[in-house]
């Protein structure tokens, strides 16, 4: 599989599937009008690379500074597919990525971590 | 002669300590501007990064419900990107707390579902609307919808009192529906 970029914008983020490096990488703002359809390429190319890659440990960078209430919907969508890349014998870490003093993102990645307790969270400060 | 008296208007927002203010065509480019100036604004004066994070999360939270669901719409129905839909916008300062507050028209119907939502949301606890988040973000499987459903909720849970709301019957069509959430 070819690796994937899409640039940033105000209301969306910088994503990077990136097979040769195993990493998937989501970073920026994320509140754009209809985050489903702007997300759905993009769960969709990061479930082809889950079904087709080799079995080295896959890195997902989420580096979010802000993101509205319907990102958060496709997150779960997200972590979902992990899950299930998981139970399929793939090895994945999620770094979730956070500003010191950014409490809510704090939050909302302890929440994503309690609620996905089979997978593995690291909590990561980035100023 | 301007009919309009700017200045009173002008002198009366300040008195309220309204800090933003906005009527009109509101559009994702709109909500992108404006909330870049808010977040500039609290930023130069020193608010506290999780209080502009809530103040920015709810301003959007509400300004894209207009844009997804007011019933008083410029472009044509079945359009999914690129919606334009009135509205009005206001943000202010009072007891030394942010607020945001959106109106727009609504349709009879649309109020008989939000009404209940917002409802039980002010009797909920912030444990309980975790839960109720949790569970709705879980279940919400309509992938063609705008929304997640989850923005009332989500709102509520970064609110520091209840959240406050008005129908108000414009005609046998329409409500004009208020929300007011304080940060």
């Amino acid at each position: 599989m070819e690796s994937i970029t899409v640039e940033a914008t105000k209301s969306s983020p910088f994503i990077l599937i990136d097979p040769a490096g195993h990493l998937i990488q989501i970073k920026g703002e994320s509140y754009p009008e209809n985050a489903a359809k702007f997300y759905g390429p993009v769960l969709s190319s990061i479930n082809e690379y889950f079904k087709s890659s080799e079995s080295s440990e896959v890195t997902v960078e989420i580096h979010l500074s802000y993101f509205n209430s319907s990102s958060s919907k496709v997150l779960f969508n997200l972590f979902e597919s992990v899950d299930i890349a998981v139970s399929d014998g793939k090895d994945v870490v999620i770094n979730w990525c956070y500003h010191p003093e950014n409490e809510t993102v704090f939050e909302a990645g302890e929440e994503f971590s309690d609620e996905f307790s089979s997978l593995r969270f690291n909590f990561v400060e980035r100023s | 002669m301007i009919q309009f008296n700017v200045h009173e208007f002008y002198v009366d927002l300040n008195q309220k300590g309204i800090i933003f203010c906005f009527s009109g065509p509101i559009s994702q480019n709109v909500i992108e501007g404006i909330g870049g100036t808010l977040r500039q604004k609290m930023e130069i004066e020193d608010t506290d990064l999780n209080t502009s994070q809530k103040v920015f999360s709810i301003f959007v939270e509400q300004m894209q419900n207009i844009v997804n669901y007011s019933a008083d719409r410029l472009m044509p129905e079945d359009l999914r990107e690129g919606e334009i839909r009135i509205g009005v916008l206001i943000v202010g300062k009072e007891d030394g707390h942010f607020y945001v507050l959106c109106g727009n028209k609504i349709s009879h119907q649309t109020s008989e579902t939000i009404r209940p939502q917002l409802e039980i949301l002010s009797k909920m606890d912030k444990d309980q609307m975790k839960q109720l988040y949790r569970e709705r973000r879980k279940m919400s499987v309509h992938t063609d919808e705008k929304g997640a459903g989850l923005g009332f909720i989500d709102m509520a849970r970064k609110a520091t009192s209840p959240i406050e709301f008005d129908f108000c019957p414009v005609d046998s069509r329409f409500v004009f529906f208020t929300i007011k959430a304080i940060i």
